[in-house]
């Protein structure tokens, strides 16, 4: 954004008119992997959306079919169920992953939203206010509460809410502290961007000009301070679902007397899931990637042999990975497709 | 990152040079800006107790269990600040944590800091073995993308990598563990598919624990299983140690490094376009020199900044390796602290885990000062 926001003479030209946006995609084409990453995320809108039709009637509830809840011969991929069943929940694996998308993807945006909310504009006030106290007080929050792993911190703000009021341990409010704990690492990678900028001539120029802080921060800093956003958003996906299902695969797992058993140990009827009395989901059978990776990962490796049950955690996976490498893709090719003619 | 300087190491805002005659600084820029790093840690420790105390409300959690009371927590954040500076971090009137469900008799109170003294030496070991081994990797990895501009190079690496932080590490860690011990690898027969000492192995081989374990997993008398069992002659254990600490170090490191390397790609790319790089190649020099006689020593401080930047992140992905392969240690002490709703302990671990990595960054930034000493020690 070198176009410095200075008193402009009368007699200069103004800028020429915008060209419109086909004449703009043909001079700057979007690459191969924007265009893969934006046709992955539709997929995943489209998904959610037809649930929300689908199964509007129950979307917190997964369906239980006693027959395949037991371990012993669970259902594999076929033509009728693609994704096999998850034994245990009892349920058809394409379709609780095909019920938990739009949850999935309102836990994600909603989080990222307040992380890009906070995260940009704190860190991007901080670097142009370099050495003031808004830089002090940003770079101290964010150095201290960054000594401690995002998702130790944000499951220790929830056993404290369990004790605290557990009737607030909800996805909403989950989404809320989530995206407040996550804004000091997208802060400091946007404060360094920032520090660069306002040291650029034309930010020295608006301000000499006598333009205000907030109109250099909105005009000049913060539209040229996106790329550390770019970078960071796919990076923030991971320690949501580290959280979401990490927990449910401890708790149903490693608990004393929990699998994976010993080579040779006689298989075990069944598990039943089970979440922490943190958890922020409102059930045991709630619709749930993270949660369905969690006790997939423990129930796929509950029988001697390993891999046998392959679905169980696979799937999950790979909705998961789908949709951080998405966003990845997605905002790999817009930085890519700004930086197109420097 | 540094806590109040910058990337470069600069301490804000400029200053003007010192004018002529006027009498030199008692410290130098590094050592002033040391100074002001250490000053800073202590309110950043307050800080995060602050933030600890507010959330935790451990005195309801203590209401559940009264003999943790020795924290005393429940009197107020100053007395609690004051205990654990002091290393006063309370008791546990069992050991819950250890392998198998061992410890002391439950109805005896121990302090915390014994038990952590047992839990902490497996980490370290895990964590030396761990961090060479990232570092091998994230090194050339990150440098060789950042530096090629033929997409077949960078679009594969960012691939992997991207795909590699998001698998959860517990997932990659269950999956090694059964590849490895379930049947596929016939050596690793004595090594435990769970715990670092396995009970199996010593009653069936040995008719018991030897004395120098205590508890089914603590070594003496260093406390690190590895060199505990070179010094008792138990070269058997030692090799299992050394296996299986060498197994979860490769899965941490896989794991560190696909989050290293987002942020040291774009390092390497910046570099590649110094002006002293072009200057060079403009002249004839070769690629591969470039890369590994100019640009490797460039980007090392850059590298070992971000280093620091990431180190937390370094110990939630080696916590959760460690809950994976079910060994006694910081992260699986953490984790059944919180599933077991014991949330007592969890203050002086974070306060520990605070300090390991404020110093640690603090470390890090002089060392990366020292290679490249035109921030602060130019100031």
């Amino acid at each position: 954004m070198k176009d410095a926001v200075v008193v402009r003479p009368a007699d200069l030209p103004l800028a020429p008119p915008r060209p419109p946006l086909r004449e703009r995609w043909a001079r700057r084409p979007p690459g191969l992997g924007f265009l893969v990453g934006a046709g992955m995320l539709a997929v995943y809108v489209v998904a959610a959306l037809s649930a929300l039709v689908v199964f509007w009637s129950s979307l917190d509830q997964l369906p239980k079919k006693v027959a395949w809840v037991p371990l012993e011969n669970p259902v594999g991929p076929s033509s009728a169920h693609p994704f096999g069943v998850m034994a245990g929940f009892g349920t058809d694996l394409f379709r609780a992953l095909w019920q938990a998308t739009p949850w999935d993807l309102g836990i994600v945006l909603g989080i990222l939203a307040i992380d890009v909310f906070l995260g940009f504009f704190l860190g991007a006030t901080a670097g142009l206010d370099e050495g003031g106290l808004v830089d002090a007080f940003v770079t101290f929050v964010s150095d201290s509460l960054g000594t401690i792993p995002t998702f130790l911190l944000a499951v220790i703000v929830f056993a404290g809410l369990l004790a605290e009021a557990p009737k607030a341990v909800s996805l909403p409010v989950f989404v809320v502290i989530f995206g407040i704990i996550l804004w000091p690492t997208m802060a400091r990678t946007v404060r360094e961007r920032a520090r660069i900028i306002a040291h650029q001539p034309y930010v020295e120029a608006a301000r000499a000009s006598g333009a205000s802080f907030p109109h250099i921060l909105l005009r000049h800093v913060m539209p040229n301070a996106v790329g550390p956003v770019l970078a960071q958003v796919p990076l923030d996906v991971a320690p949501i679902f580290f959280v979401l299902s990490a927990f449910p695969w401890y708790y149903n797992c490693q608990l004393p007397g929990g699998p994976p058993l010993p080579p040779g140990s006689p298989p075990i009827p069944y598990l039943v899931p089970s979440l922490p009395a943190f958890s922020p989901l409102p059930s045991n059978s709630f619709p749930e990637w993270g949660y369905l990776l969690g006790f997939g990962t423990c129930e796929g490796f509950s029988f001697p042999g390993g891999f046998n049950y392959w679905w169980m955690y696979l799937f999950p996976l790979l909705a998961i990975v789908g949709l951080g490498l998405a966003l990845g893709l997605l905002c790999d090719g817009i930085e890519r497709w700004r930086h197109f003619d420097r | 990152m540094s806590s109040s300087g910058s990337r470069d190491g600069s301490l804000g805002r400029s200053r003007a040079p010192p004018a002529r005659g006027s009498p030199r600084p008692v410290l130098s820029g590094v050592a002033r800006y040391a100074v002001q790093r250490l000053l800073l840690i202590p309110a950043q420790l307050v800080f995060v107790l602050l933030i600890l105390y507010l959330v935790l409300d451990v005195p309801v959690s203590l209401t559940q269990n009264p003999p943790e009371s020795l924290l005393r927590i429940d009197q107020g954040f100053y007395q609690m600040v004051f205990n654990l500076f002091t290393g006063n971090w309370g008791t546990a009137s069992f050991v819950r944590y250890a392998n198998g469900g061992g410890g002391p008799n439950p109805a005896e109170p121990i302090p915390w800091s014994w038990i952590f003294a047992y839990y902490i030496p497996p980490s370290i070991q895990l964590a030396v073995f761990a961090l060479p081994i990232a570092a091998v990797l994230a090194y050339p990895v990150s440098l060789l993308a950042g530096w090629s501009r033929r997409p077949g190079v960078d679009a594969p690496a960012r691939f992997v990598t991207l795909t590699g932080a998001l698998l959860p590490v517990f997932v990659v860690g269950t999956l090694v563990l059964n590849a490895l011990f379930l049947g596929y690898l016939g050596y690793f027969q004595d090594v435990p598919s769970q715990g670092l000492l396995p009970a199996d192995f010593w009653f069936f081989n040995h008719g018991g624990y030897p004395s120098w374990i205590l508890y089914q997993f603590a070594t003496q008398p260093t406390g690190f299983p590895l060199v505990d069992a070179l010094i008792n002659h138990a070269w058997t254990v030692a090799a299992i140690s050394f296996t299986k600490t060498l197994i979860q170090a490769s899965v941490v490191a896989v794991a560190y490094v696909a989050i290293f390397f987002r942020h040291a790609r774009s390092i390497a790319r910046s570099v590649r376009e110094e002006a002293y790089i072009v200057g060079a190649r403009s002249r004839g020099i070769s690629e591969r020199t470039l890369l590994w006689r100019h640009a490797a020593r460039a980007v090392a401080p850059s590298f070992l900044l971000v280093f620091a930047l990431t180190i937390p992140e370094y110990l939630g992905v080696q916590f959760a390796v460690e809950v994976a392969f079910v060994d006694p240690g910081f992260g699986y002490l953490i984790f059944a602290s919180l599933t077991g709703g014991v949330l007592s302990p969890l203050v002086p671990l974070v306060f520990l885990m605070a300090i390991v990595v404020l110093v640690w960054a603090l470390v890090v930034d002089l060392i990366a000062i020292r290679l490249d000493p035109h921030g602060v020690a130019g100031r």
